[in-house]
């Protein structure tokens, strides 16, 4: 019998997702991990980036941004991440022009202060990770 | 004539008028309210889970993290939580109520009997202000331009006062009074502590339920942290505490859109039944009138006859 996670993400707004799945990958801060059932309860903090679950041996990505993750005994993953979307429904041309946005206002570098810059470095982080994820889902 | 059909007339009308704006306000709040309700329950299961985690932390963490730390009680902030604008039925009321219980009973927060710490507040909305002015507590902060769909930025700012006052040590325990969503016709006044991050009940704490005591500690699975216990509770714990105020925001802006609506429909129930009431009166002045006249006219013919 194949085991399974409960998988739930979660974001400020809304519950993005909440199902069963086999195994998921997700980018932390110390590089990416994945999660098979049985995983020890563990929490680590979530970058910016794609992450990837396979449910009913089908691969599934998302991107996300920062946040983190809870990993619970019996099995349970949950991830609270500032947003999240998954790739059917990221826009990519909306992406693109958020990421020459952001690029073309960190070119300038007058910026008035340090939290202007995160705001802006977050946005692009954020801009790239959809983009990759979209084109991903785009290939296959 | 008894009662002058022109006076009925007029308060008639003028009660008309004040059903038109009555029923605008509660269609105005309903919309409002379905928003907010929207945002409220999206965020809630970010928040339970959040919050089961920073329970977990705060049982579980061994080094002790500057939020989790646990101090002698000598002064209390107080967060609450109203609204802007009344005429939104008991709303206000109900969280200035709840609020009473932390500001007439401080020295339940006193880790030794006989001390009383001191209370400061920080609100949010125009009415708490008035409130705390006239109870004479001292005002740390005050947020009055939160709009009605507070977003996570507005939590943040006001999150931001709140973690540096405690990490500065000037304050040892820091309550949010907040209305917490049940449903539309049912919001609840609630009192929980935001920081230290522990298992307290505040409310017990002041209903004296408990006397006073924590809960056991959950029994806690071990946790592992990655990179490592420390860096994992700097990002984690703040950001917890930040979703709880969000939290709060929302549920009472859900809250107050709420009551706001069932206030509103209230009135316009009643101007309604005012209405039909006054109508009634009306007719009966009217036909009054009427049959007097008749009875005049045929009077006064009978007399020509004779």
């Amino acid at each position: 019998m194949t085991q399974n996670i409960h998988f739930k993400i979660a974001t400020p707004e809304r519950v993005v997702y909440d199902s069963d799945i086999t195994e998921v990958s997700i980018p932390t801060q110390d590089g990416e991990i994945t999660v098979l059932p049985g995983h020890i309860p563990l929490v680590s903090i979530l970058k910016g980036g794609e992450l990837r679950f396979k449910k009913d041996g089908q691969e599934l990505a998302m991107a996300v941004s920062g946040g983190f993750v809870e990993v619970r005994s019996g099995s349970n993953v949950v991830v609270l991440a500032d947003t999240a979307e998954r790739a059917e429904e990221i826009d990519i041309e909306r992406a693109e022009a958020a990421r020459k946005h952001a690029e073309e206002l960190l070119k300038k570098q007058d910026f008035v202060n340090d939290v202007e810059f995160a705001t802006i470095q977050a946005a692009l982080e954020r801009s790239l990770s959809r983009i990759k994820v979209a084109r991903r889902r785009g290939r296959r | 004539m008894p009662v002058s059909t022109r006076i009925i007339k007029r308060r008639i009308k003028s009660v008309k008028s004040t059903r038109k704006i009555t029923k605008a306000m509660e269609l105005v709040a309903a919309s409002k309210m379905r928003k907010a309700v929207e945002a409220a329950v999206g965020t809630r299961t970010y928040a339970t889970i959040a919050r089961d985690l920073m329970v977990n932390l705060s049982a579980r963490a061994r080094k002790p993290h500057p939020l989790l730390a646990v101090r002698p009680v000598k002064n209390i902030l107080m967060v609450m939580v109203t609204s802007n604008r009344g005429l939104c039925g008991g709303f206000n009321v109900n969280i200035i109520k709840k609020s009473k219980l932390v500001i007439a009973n401080p020295e339940r927060f006193a880790a030794h009997e006989g001390e009383t710490p001191a209370l400061t507040s920080l609100v949010v909305g125009k009415k708490a202000i008035a409130y705390m002015r006239k109870r004479d507590v001292p005002l740390l902060a005050a947020f009055d331009k939160m709009s009605d769909t507070p977003s996570f930025t507005d939590a943040l700012s006001l999150t931001r006062i709140v973690i540096d006052e405690y990490e500065k040590g000037a304050y040892d325990t820091v309550v949010l009074v907040y209305t917490d969503f049940v449903s539309a016709i049912e919001q609840k006044a609630t009192i929980r502590q935001l920081l230290p991050i522990t298992q307290t009940n505040v409310e017990e704490l002041l209903n004296g339920t408990t006397g006073g005591t924590q809960n056991a500690p959950l029994a806690m699975s071990e946790y592992l942290f990655e990179p490592n216990p420390e860096k994992v509770l700097n990002t984690v714990l703040p950001r917890l505490v930040e979703t709880q105020v969000y939290q709060a925001l929302l549920e009472s802006a859900a809250s107050e859109h709420s009551s706001r609506m069932m206030a509103m429909r209230n009135a316009s129930d009643s101007a309604r039944d005012m209405i039909d009431d006054l109508t009634f009166t009306f007719n009966q002045a009217r036909q009054a009138g009427i049959t007097r006249e008749l009875a005049e006219i045929s009077a006064g013919a009978a007399a020509l006859a004779q």
